[in-house]
């Protein structure tokens, strides 16, 4: 992502202090650019003002594989070669919700999975770009978008981020 | 929150969060006990006995085992619905636990859930073997074919079991996966060779826990969570229906489905503790999971164990109350007397009766009762099955058909291999993979102390 300005990198140990920050952050109407912590903090997922629609993409998936399973079923059992197993009716339907549901869990879990993984770009042996090494293990890195009227710097010192740096570029969303 | 007062701190010891990821991830960097070493060849030399076991089978047929015309279902049955049954507890303390916002499962779920994978790949291999003509196993897919085409029978038990079974087993896995790739960039991060950071690296798939990342593996979790646990409540139900759609005395109840479920949960909790007792002993990991954590199993198996007495109480209440005589003849003298009472008494004992200790705090905080106690519910919950498949085919309707049943040393061998690879594969799983879900463990750290976490109660972890 480039564009104008700069961007303030601070580096926070502990939650509390993130907590804080982003509330003397909202205060001031600004939210985060980007947010790299080692567990999710509920407080830095709001702030940065992004949302995902994985689960609304899982539900229509399990419409989709729902009724997809369903019709293969029918296709086979009533279309294409009905077999007459002991006089029950070739769309037994009760036999068919059954192999439904537990294809439909299937079709949404690798459904879902395939998009998380298309759309967070994220596959075996991608090389991860990473802003700073710790923020997986015990540091949070909160990335605010340089701003005329804040004075960022003074705001990430005075809530106890032990580490501020500026960046150019942020690594893109996905 | 009302789980301040009931669990305690989650992890004990005043950690920090670098401390939190150091304990849990250096088992890994440092060369295993010689206990690793010793078990590895232990169940390498099971594996292989196993392995010839089935190529036994495989090559001279079923006809090597110790099943006949009328007990058609031996050990390669009981032990599949026992593997499966065992399968069950990482998907339940993944998922239900997760469900009902249970922050004390952050320590476990981990080695659950690779116990599942395990076990379930395990128990896959019965069905495939009984089979007898392996090779046509891709019979069962619902395939076009040049027969007709012939498509396999919806209405068949063991077609749903056969989609219930990969179903659960790729479900499994991928939730155990994804719950591991915020682990995996942590060890790429702070590896120091080069070669750990590579492959770590590869299978953390450029994760970097940005806020984005975040946010869908929040959402995935909570999808995948959601409908996996109606798969564990699906999966042994329809196992549980290979025995019920069959009109065969003491099999045919409409109780199946629940008293399955119920002990397979049972079976699994039980493994977990066995599991995670030795894990935190071998691995130093009494802070992450403590004597609270365990405490809180034990008290979910009393609960289950209470649910399996009445279970058993019900079918033989019924089994009279119906004035059906093959299914008195089956309850009370082919269980309760008769042949097979040792393995009646057996299950009776170590499901319903055993576990029933739990209820004395002395015995839940004494972690060597605890372990032994575990054992013996997975010992009942194997006789359990023992008692349902082997009793009521041994004796059915017709006196001329009655046979008696003993495994044969292939049977034998089969099983001893699946344990084999259960115990290897839950040992590479210790050493190369970190045994407790170290992001989770972080974002519950302070949980249970004075004034701490808790507070995004409404969002599920």
């Amino acid at each position: 992502m480039t564009m104008d300005g700069k961007y303030i990198v601070g580096i926070f140990d502990e939650e509390k202090q993130v907590n804080k920050f982003i509330h003397a952050l909202r205060a001031q109407n600004l939210f985060l650019a980007e947010a790299y912590t080692p567990y999710p903090v509920h407080s830095v997922l709001e702030a940065v003002k992004k949302r995902t629609r994985l689960k609304l993409a899982a539900y229509f998936y399990g419409l989709f594989g729902a009724a997809a399973v369903l019709a293969f079923l029918y296709y086979t059992a009533v279309i294409s070669w009905p077999i007459n197993y002991g006089g029950k009716p070739f769309n037994s339907f009760p036999s068919f919700i059954i192999i439904t549901i537990i294809l439909t869990i299937l079709i949404v879990t690798l459904t879902s999975l395939a998009t998380f993984s298309a759309r967070g770009k994220l596959y075996p042996g991608k090389v991860a770009e990473i802003v700073h090494q710790r923020a997986t293990d015990d540091k949070f890195v909160l990335i605010v978008k340089e701003d005329s009227q804040t004075d960022l710097h003074a705001l990430f010192s005075s809530n106890g981020a032990t580490e501020i740096t500026e960046r150019d570029t942020i690594p893109p969303e996905e | 929150m009302y789980n301040r007062e009931i669990r305690g701190a989650l992890v004990e010891g005043n950690k920090t969060l670098g401390q939190i990821s150091t304990d849990i991830l250096s088992p890994m960097d440092k060369r295993p006990g010689i206990w690793w070493f010793i078990g590895m060849g232990l169940a390498t030399i099971a594996t292989f006995w196993g392995l010839y076991a089935m190529y036994y089978t495989i090559r001279f047929g079923i006809g090597t085992w110790g099943v006949n015309n009328s007990v058609g279902w031996g050990w390669a049955i009981i032990n599949f619905v026992w593997w499966i049954g065992i399968g069950h507890a990482g998907t339940a303390f993944s998922i239900f636990l997760l469900i009902l916002r249970q922050k004390w499962r952050t320590s476990i779920n981990r080695a659950a859930e690779a116990m599942t994978v395990v076990a379930v790949g395990c128990a896959a291999l019965f069905p495939a073997l009984h089979m007898g003509r392996i090779w046509l196993a891709f019979y069962i897919f619902p395939y076009p074919n040049t027969r007709g085409p012939l498509w396999v029978n919806y209405n068949s038990p063991l077609f749903w079991d056969f989609i219930a079974i990969t179903a659960y087993l790729l479900i499994s896995f991928s939730f155990w996966y994804l719950g591991m790739l915020p682990d995996f960039a942590t060890i790429r991060d702070r590896a120091t060779s080069k070669v750990k950071k590579a492959v770590y690296g590869f299978f953390a798939m450029g994760w970097t826990g940005s806020s984005k990342q975040w946010l869908r593996f929040e959402s995935l979790s909570f999808v995948l969570g959601g409908i996996a646990a109606v798969l564990v409540v699906s999966v042994h139900s329809i196992v549980s229906t290979d025995f019920a759609v069959s009109v065969i005395p003491g099999w045919h109840t409409t109780l199946f489905p629940p008293y399955f479920v119920v002990g397979a949960i049972f079976s699994g909790f039980a493994m977990v503790l066995t599991l995670t007792i030795v894990m935190r002993k071998l691995f130093n990991l009494q802070d992450y999971i403590t004597s609270n954590h365990l405490n809180a199993v034990c008290k979910i198996l009393i609960f289950i164990s209470l649910i399996m007495g009445t279970a058993y109480a019900t079918e033989v209440f019924i089994a009279w109350y119906s004035a059906n005589p093959y299914e008195i003849f089956t309850f009370f003298h082919n269980r309760i007397t008769g042949d097979y009472a040792f393995q009646f008494w057996a299950m009776v004992i170590c499901n319903a009766l055993i576990p029933q200790l739990f209820w004395f705090r002395k015995v839940r905080r004494n972690l060597t009762f605890v372990f032994i106690i575990s054992l013996f519910i997975n010992l009942g919950m194997w006789y359990e099955r023992f008692n349902i498949v082997v009793t009521s085919l041994s004796k059915d309707y017709l006196p001329s058909n009655w046979s008696a049943y003993s495994p044969s040393i292939t049977e034998i061998g089969i099983y001893v291999g699946t344990l084999g690879m259960f115990v290897a594969g839950v040992l590479l799983f210790f050493r190369y993979i970190p045994v407790i879900a170290a992001s989770e463990v972080k974002s519950v750290w302070k949980a249970g102390e004075e004034g701490e976490g808790d507070k995004d109660e409404q969002h599920i972890r």
